[in-house]
C-alpha cells in the first residue's frame, strides 16, 4: 500500500536490529503510546472534573460512578499513568543495559532522564486531584519538602503550592501544573526526544562497519510491530481498566472534627459533650515515593528527601559523561562488559529503591 | 505477521465488546433528591426494600445522608459507608449532634421542644452521675453526695440545678479498688454502653436504644430467640421489653462489685416484667413503662441531676389522685399544642380540641389519658392500644392518707399476687 | 468475481475489526459526552401562605421570573421570559418589553411589537392542603 502521514514520520528503511523485540523490549514506543492515552483520558475526564477543593472528590465520584463509562476512562488514565511509570523505568533500564546512552545519544539520555522525572511529577500531581483522605499528608510532607531547600525553598513551595495550607489551596495550582504547565513541558520534550532519535541515527546500533547483521526493514513493516505492540498494549490496559478500579476514598473533610451536617446550627446548643474524635489516617506516601517515605523516616529531611534523590539523579545524569565510556562494537548489546560500573551503578540503585518500597509496605 | 495483526485486532475489538457488557450489566443507579438538601443521593440503588423509619421522617424529604451521613453519590459499598456517623446507628451519642441536631432539628430551643440531645445527654441515664456518685462516696473518693462525674463530660450553661458540668470519670485513675472493679462491671447500662453480652442485653446506643425497637412485638424472654440488631424504625411506643434491656435485669452486689443476673426464666409478661422480688399492681404491668414516665423523667429536663430521685417524680396520684384530691387535668384549647403532635404519631387516641387530658404536677401532658364527662377516665395503652377505663380516688373506699406515696403503701392492698 | 488471495481476506478482517473497534469507541465517547452531572432544575415554587396576596395585587416574583395576579377569578401567574430568547421582560404602564431585542406584550401577554410571535406563557398555580401558594413551571 502506499505509505501514509503515520508511515512516513518513519524513515524508509530502518536496520532490521533496531526493530528486534529482544532489544528495545519495545518500552520507548510503549511510553509513547501511553502518553497518548493518558492525554486523552485526561481531556475526557476535564469534561467533569471540578478543581475546587468543595467538589473536587465529589466529581470523581460522579465521573466514577455516574457517567456513562467515566469509570472506565478514569481507570484507563490511572492505569495507563502507572504502567508509564513502570515502562519508562524499564525503558531507562534497557538503554543503561545496552550502552544505549554513548555518544551521540548523550544528550537524548538527559532529555529521557529528565522526561522520567516529569512523568514522575505528573502523576503526583494527578494523585493529589483526588482530593480525598488519603491525599492530605503526602501533600503536606511533599510541599513542606520543598521548604527545606535553603535559599530558594520557599520561592519553590509558592510556585507549587500557591502559599498557605497545603491542604485547603494547593488544589487549583497542582490541577494548572498537571493539565498544562507540565503536560507542555512533556510534550516538548517527547517531541525532541523522539526527534532526536531520529536525528542520532534510529534506535542505538554500533557504527555500521561493525554491525554483524545488515538486512533491513521497511517503514511499512516497522507501523506494522508498532500497531501490533499498540494493540496488545490496548488489550492489557483494557482489560486492567475494566477488573482492576483506580482507587477511590471519601472525600477530604473540610475540618478536623466531626463533618456537621447541612442543618446543624452551633449557637444553638446550650451544653456540650465532649467525646473522643477517632481521627487514625494510615498515612502512606503514594507507591512510586514509598522509598522515600522509608528514608524519611530516618532522620534530616532535606537530606534524605532533597538531597539523595537529587544526587541519585546527578548520578544517573552523568554516566554518560564521567563513566567509562562504552565500546563502539557494545552499543545495542545486553549487559556488554566495556560499561559494567554503570550498569552496576543503575542495578544497585534499583535495588535500594525496590527494597526501600518493599519495606515500606 | 499479517495474521497476527488480524488476531489482535480481532483481540482488541473484543475488549471493546467487554467494555460495553460490562456496562450494561452496572447497577442502574436509583436517585432521590431529597426536598430538605437539594442533593442528589443513590443510596436507594441498594436499600429501596429498607422501611420508611417513621410518619415524621419521609425519605422524601429528609433523604438518608442528612442522618446517616455517608457518600451520597457512590455506587460502591465501601466508598458509600465509608463516611457513615455510628455504623448502623447514627444516633450514637458521639455522632448525634450532626447526625439529629439543628435548630430545626432535634437540638433547637427549650421553648419549642427541640432541645432533645441537649436534654438526653445532660440526663441521669446518659450521665449515670448518680450511681458514680454515690459509689465514690460510699468508699472514699468523695466526701459529699454531690454530682462531679458523668459517663461523659457535660457542661450546663443555664442550669437550674446549680451544676454546671460534670467531668469524664475515669476508673483507671481511682485508687480505691472497689471504685475500680465498678468501672470495670457496672458501666454497661447508661446510653452510651455496648450492652453486656447476651441476648437479653441486646440494644442499640444513643436514640435508638429506646427508640428503635429490636423485635417485631415484644417479646417474652427465652422465646423470642437470637437477639437483632433492629429494624430500621424510630418510634415513640416503645414496649417495656425495650427498657427491660437495661432494667429489672438483676441486681449489683456491691460487696463484690459484680452485676447478679436474675436467675428466673419467665415465660409471659406477668412473670418478665420485673424481677422475682418485685411488688407491683395490676397496671404497673399490663401498661408499659412509657404509660407512666414521663418524658422528662427518661429523657432529662436539661439541667445536670445529681441522683434519679431528683428527676423520677411519677408517682401512683399523678393519675389516680388522692381521697381529696382529683388528678390534674388540662384542656386542649391550642391547636399548636404538642399533644397533638404527641398523639399524632402514636395514633393510640383521636385528640380534638376541647377535650380533656390528665397532666402532671409539673405540667407534662398524660396525652394518652382523657377525661370523660361521668368523672370516670380513660387511657389508651401507649405501646398495646388496650383501652382501659379508671375512676379517681376520690370517691372509692381508699383509705390512704394521701401524702404517703411510697411504694409500699399502695401495693400493700392492690399488689399482685404471681 | 475475481480472486481474493488470503492476504486481501485477511485486510478485510483486519479493516472491518478496527472499524467496529472505532465504531464501538466513538459510541462510547458520544455516551460519555452526553451526561448531565447537574440536579435537576427545579419546577414547584413554594410561595409562602396565599393570604400573603391579597386580591387585587400583582406581585413580580424574580425565581422564576413571573408576575403573580390575585383577580376576583382566583389566583394566576405569567411567565416574564420572553418567547424570543429567553430574556426577562421588564413591566411598564401598558405591559411588557423586552430590553433585548424590543418585542412588546401586553399586560395579558399578549405580543403587540417585536421579533416574538408567541404570548408570554401563563403557569398552572395550586393551592396546597395548608393554604400556601405553589407556582408551577410545566
Amino acid at each position: 500500500m502506499r505509505p501514509s502521514f503515520f508511515h512516513h514520520l518513519h524513515p524508509p528503511t530502518i536496520p532490521a536490529a533496531q526493530a528486534r523485540w529482544r532489544y528495545t523490549l519495545a518500552a520507548g514506543g510503549t511510553a509513547i503510546f501511553l502518553m497518548l492515552i493518558l492525554g486523552v483520558t485526561g481531556i475526557l475526564e476535564m469534561f467533569y472534573y471540578v478543581p475546587n477543593p468543595q467538589e473536587a472528590a465529589l466529581s470523581v465520584q460522579a465521573i466514577t460512578y455516574h457517567v456513562p463509562f467515566g469509570g472506565f476512562i478514569r481507570n484507563l488514565h490511572y492505569w495507563a499513568a502507572q504502567l508509564l511509570l513502570i515502562v519508562s523505568a524499564i525503558h531507562l533500564l534497557r538503554v543503561v543495559f545496552t550502552a544505549a546512552y554513548s555518544h551521540p545519544r548523550r544528550f537524548n539520555y538527559l532529555l529521557g532522564l529528565g522526561l522520567f522525572i516529569l512523568v514522575i511529577l505528573l502523576d503526583f500531581t494527578g494523585y493529589i486531584l483526588r482530593w480525598d483522605q488519603g491525599v492530605c499528608w503526602p501533600l503536606v510532607t511533599g510541599t513542606n519538602l520543598l521548604k527545606t531547600i535553603p535559599l530558594i525553598g520557599d520561592f519553590l513551595y509558592r510556585i507549587t503550592v500557591g502559599g498557605g495550607e497545603a491542604c485547603s489551596t494547593a488544589l487549583l495550582r497542582f490541577y494548572t501544573w498537571h493539565i498544562f504547565g507540565l503536560t507542555v513541558v512533556v510534550s516538548i520534550l517527547a517531541f525532541w526526544h523522539a526527534f532526536r532519535v531520529r536525528r542520532d541515527g534510529g534506535i542505538a546500533l554500533p557504527p555500521p562497519p561493525l554491525r554483524a547483521d545488515n538486512t533491513r526493514i521497511s517503514r511499512n513493516d516497522l507501523v506494522r510491530r508498532e500497531v501490533l505492540a499498540m494493540f496488545l498494549v490496548g488489550i492489557i490496559l483494557i482489560l486492567l481498566a475494566s477488573f482492576l478500579p483506580a482507587p477511590i476514598a471519601p472525600p477530604m473533610p473540610e475540618s478536623a472534627s466531626i463533618r456537621l451536617s447541612v442543618l446543624q446550627s452551633v449557637d444553638s446548643i446550650r451544653s456540650s459533650v465532649e467525646y473522643p474524635l477517632s481521627t487514625s489516617v494510615d498515612a502512606r506516601a503514594p507507591w512510586f515515593f514509598l522509598w522515600v517515605q522509608q528514608m524519611l523516616k530516618w532522620s534530616d529531611p532535606f537530606l534524605w528527601g532533597v538531597l539523595v534523590p537529587l544526587g541519585i539523579l546527578a548520578t544517573l545524569a552523568l554516566i554518560p559523561y564521567i563513566f567509562p565510556k562504552p565500546a563502539d562494537s557494545d552499543i545495542g548489546r545486553w549487559f556488554p562488559k566495556s560499561n559494567r560500573l554503570a550498569q552496576v551503578t543503575v542495578a544497585v540503585i534499583s535495588l535500594f529503591v525496590v527494597i526501600l518500597t518493599l519495606v515500606n509496605r | 505477521m499479517r495474521r497476527l495483526l488480524t488476531l489482535s485486532s480481532f483481540l482488541f475489538l473484543l475488549t471493546f465488546l467487554l467494555v460495553w457488557w460490562m456496562n450494561s450489566r452496572a447497577l442502574k443507579p436509583v436517585e432521590l433528591i431529597p426536598t430538605l438538601t437539594g442533593e442528589s443521593e443513590y443510596c436507594l440503588t441498594c436499600h429501596a426494600d429498607l422501611p420508611e423509619i417513621s410518619a415524621s421522617h419521609p425519605v422524601k424529604t429528609f433523604g438518608c445522608v442528612s442522618c446517616h451521613g455517608g457518600e451520597r453519590l457512590a455506587l460502591d459499598a465501601d466508598l458509600a459507608h465509608s463516611t457513615m456517623r455510628g455504623g448502623a446507628n447514627p444516633s450514637d451519642l458521639s455522632v448525634v449532634e450532626a447526625s439529629c441536631g439543628g435548630t430545626n432539628c432535634h437540638s433547637g430551643s427549650e421553648a419549642e421542644n427541640r432541645n432533645h440531645i441537649q436534654r438526653v445527654t445532660t440526663s441521669v441515664q446518659s450521665t449515670y452521675a448518680g450511681a458514680i456518685a454515690n459509689i465514690r462516696f460510699t468508699f472514699g473518693a468523695q466526701t459529699d453526695l454531690n454530682a462531679h462525674f458523668g459517663i461523659n463530660a457535660v457542661t450546663d450553661d443555664e442550669t437550674r440545678t446549680g451544676i454546671t458540668s460534670l467531668s469524664t470519670f475515669d476508673p483507671s485513675s481511682e485508687v480505691n479498688p472497689f471504685i475500680k472493679e465498678f468501672g470495670k462491671n457496672c458501666l454497661t447500662c447508661h446510653l452510651n454502653a455496648t450492652p453486656r453480652e447476651g441476648d437479653v442485653y441486646a440494644r442499640q446506643t444513643g436514640c435508638a436504644a429506646c427508640h428503635t425497637p429490636l423485635f417485631d412485638s415484644p417479646p417474652i424472654f427465652g422465646e423470642n430467640g437470637g437477639s437483632q440488631k433492629g429494624v430500621h424504625t424510630l418510634t415513640t411506643a416503645i414496649p417495656y421489653t425495650q427498657c427491660n434491656a437495661c432494667h429489672n435485669r438483676g441486681n449489683y452486689d456491691l460487696r463484690t462489685m459484680t452485676f447478679d443476673e436474675r436467675a428466673d426464666q419467665p415465660t409471659n409478661r406477668l412473670q418478665g416484667y420485673y424481677q422475682p422480688i418485685a411488688q407491683f399492681t395490676k397496671c404497673e404491668y399490663t401498661l408499659d413503662c412509657v404509660d407512666c414516665h414521663t418524658r422528662s423523667e427518661v429523657m432529662g429536663d436539661g439541667d445536670i441531676h445529681a441522683n434519679q430521685k431528683d428527676i423520677q417524680y411519677v408517682q401512683c396520684k399523678t393519675c389516680h389522685g388522692t381521697p381529696t384530691e382529683l388528678p390534674l387535668t388540662k384542656t386542649l384549647t391550642d391547636p399548636n399544642d404538642i399533644v397533638f403532635t404527641l398523639a399524632f404519631l402514636n395514633p393510640v387516641i383521636d385528640l380534638k380540641l376541647g377535650d380533656t387530658i390528665l397532666i402532671t404536677e409539673k405540667g407534662e401532658p398524660l396525652w394518652n389519658i382523657r377525661a370523660l364527662s361521668d368523672g370516670t377516665y380513660e387511657m389508651f395503652g401507649k405501646a398495646t392500644s388496650q383501652y382501659f377505663t379508671f375512676n379517681p380516688v376520690m370517691g372509692s373506699s381508699c383509705t390512704q392518707t394521701g401524702e404517703d406515696q411510697s411504694s409500699s403503701y399502695c401495693h400493700g392492698c392492690h399488689a399482685v399476687e404471681r | 468475481m475475481t480472486d481474493l488471495s488470503r492476504r486481501d481476506i485477511l485486510k478485510l478482517f483486519r479493516a472491518g475489526f478496527l472499524y467496529l473497534s472505532g465504531a464501538l469507541a466513538f459510541g462510547g465517547l458520544l455516551r460519555f459526552l452526553d451526561f448531565d452531572p447537574n440536579p435537576a432544575p427545579k419546577t414547584e415554587f413554594d410561595l409562602g401562605p396565599a393570604a400573603d396576596y391579597p386580591l387585587n395585587t400583582r406581585t413580580f416574583l424574580s425565581d422564576p421570573p413571573a408576575v403573580l395576579l390575585h383577580t376576583k377569578k382566583g389566583f394566576s401567574a405569567l411567565s416574564l421570559v420572553c418567547t424570543h430568547l429567553g430574556c426577562t421582560v421588564e413591566h411598564n404602564s401598558d405591559g411588557f418589553s423586552c430590553p433585548c431585542h424590543a418585542s412588546r406584550f401586553d399586560a395579558d401577554g399578549n405580543v403587540t411589537h417585536g421579533p416574538a410571535d408567541k404570548s408570554l406563557h401563563s403557569l398552572r398555580m395550586e393551592i396546597s392542603k395548608d393554604d400556601r401558594l405553589i407556582l408551577h413551571l410545566d
